[in-house]
């Protein structure tokens, strides 16, 4: 059995790194794409291998899933700046990537120059062989696990994860918040309020889907949120299914699809770090520090932190895909 | 016993239309007969093998799990599937530039 495991994983170290590989070295975005998300479905197996079934969703939801649409979106913006550079015209349409025209305006890298090859390995090795010695120098460590299990009863919640991620090291997770935040006020700040590029696809086939999965990955966001604070699941991986499903939905009607308004957006968009912030300074002034808890009402507070910060998460990340700020605000 | 037996029969079968599947998705000449062995993999395969996962869950709370993993790929798949054969019927076969 040991011996099946040991050549599971070998094959599965030996699949990341050949993935990894061929998206860097993919002169072809879209082929990158596809390999990127490839790459971390397969990290998403190491994760649950290495016992980490935490990052595991996090990675196959966010990694895989909303950052590969991410991408997607963006190439295909990119393509249409190109469409609309190459023309002169604003309401250029890019070609179609199946057309005639499709190989110029296929988006490439450059291959790489001559004579790269050398240094890159050299510095490759180099970086290699300091990691190496570091760890190598590393004293064993029992890691965190027996101080994380010794003040689990003052956590409020029963998965150690969760009690790491908004308890014990709650700056942490406030900070991530904060930088999502931050790279949709970016995006907000950059973008004009444009159309998704997304071609309308006939038939019934798509909102019926739609109609199915929807309402289903709802359910399995909450119920992610919720299982967080007892199993694998948070505020995290929930946001992400749900801005999934917001994504699926802006995909699956391009044309019609109604703007939020503007300041319901914000207040949800903002909700996971107002909240997280205004409960952190309670800590403040309650007793136990910044973004502390006091013990007894540790459950009730965390659970609020996890509810405003998964509304923000999903939302960001539908908001993200769109990019446009809301609509009124260019007029 | 005969339920270990099962299992193992369930998804051995399971892996073979997956790598039928696989090696229909490599070696096929068009967009729709690659769907065509991709879908088999999906639906049968996987239905496969969710069937014999079922017969080593602890309860019924995971037999309903499975059944629903199964459930959803097939709705995934098969929307995914009509969409890319529906692209493909419209605007052509996607030409790599490899």
């Amino acid at each position: 059995m040991n011996a099946l495991l040991l050549a599971f994983d070998l094959v599965l170290l030996a699949g990341l790194l050949g993935v990894a590989w061929s998206c860097l070295a993919s002169t072809d975005l879209f082929r990158a794409v596809v390999l990127f998300i490839t790459f971390g479905l397969l990290l998403a197996l190491a994760w649950v291998r290495l016992q980490a079934p935490d990052i595991a969703l996090a990675e196959a939801a966010i990694g895989a899933g909303i950052t590969g649409a991410l991408l997607l979106v963006t190439l295909e913006r990119l393509r249409r700046i190109m469409a609309i550079h190459a023309s002169g015209d604003v309401h250029a349409e890019p070609p179609d990537p199946t057309g005639p025209r499709a190989q110029q305006q296929a988006l490439h890298d450059p291959p790489p120059a001559r004579g790269t090859l050398a240094p890159a390995l050299l510095a490759a090795a180099a970086v290699a062989a300091l990691l190496i010695g570091a760890l190598w120098q590393q004293p064993p460590a029992l890691g965190l696990q027996p101080v994380v299990d010794a003040h689990m009863e003052r956590s409020g919640v029963d998965h150690p994860v969760t009690a790491v991620l908004l308890n014990f090291r709650a700056y942490d997770t406030f900070l991530e918040l904060a930088i999502v935040l931050v790279a949709l006020l970016g995006a907000w700040s950059l973008s004009r309020h444009d159309e998704l590029p997304a071609r309308p696809t006939p038939g019934p086939v798509l909102p019926g889907a739609l109609r199915l999965l929807v309402p289903v990955a709802t359910v399995t966001g909450v119920y992610i949120l919720w299982a967080g604070t007892h199993a694998p699941g948070g505020a995290f991986q929930a946001g992400a299914i749900l801005g999934a499903a917001g994504i699926l939905l802006a995909l699956g009607r391009p044309q019609r699809l109604p703007m939020a308004p503007g300041a319901p957006l914000r207040l949800g968009i903002t909700a996971g770090v107002a909240v997280f912030l205004a409960i952190g300074l309670y800590g403040l002034f309650a007793g136990p520090g910044l973004l502390g808890y006091p013990a007894a009402a540790a459950y009730p507070l965390i659970i609020l932190i996890e509810i405003a910060a998964t509304l923000s998460i999903a939302l960001t990340l539908v908001a993200l895909f769109i990019a446009g700020r809301p609509a009124e605000e260019d007029a | 016993m005969i339920a270990d037996m099962l299992t193992v029969i369930l998804i051995l079968a399971g892996l073979v239309f997956f790598a039928a599947g696989t090696a229909g998705l490599l070696r096929f000449p068009d967009v729709y007969s690659r769907l065509h062995a991709l879908t088999k993999a999906d639906n049968v395969g996987l239905g496969l093998v969710v069937l014999g996962l079922m017969l080593q869950a602890s309860g019924p709370a995971d037999i309903l799990k499975l059944l629903l993993i199964w459930v959803l790929v097939l709705a995934a798949g098969t929307t995914a599937a009509h969409l890319v054969a529906q692209r493909t019927w419209t605007h052509g076969e996607f030409e790599s530039d490899r």
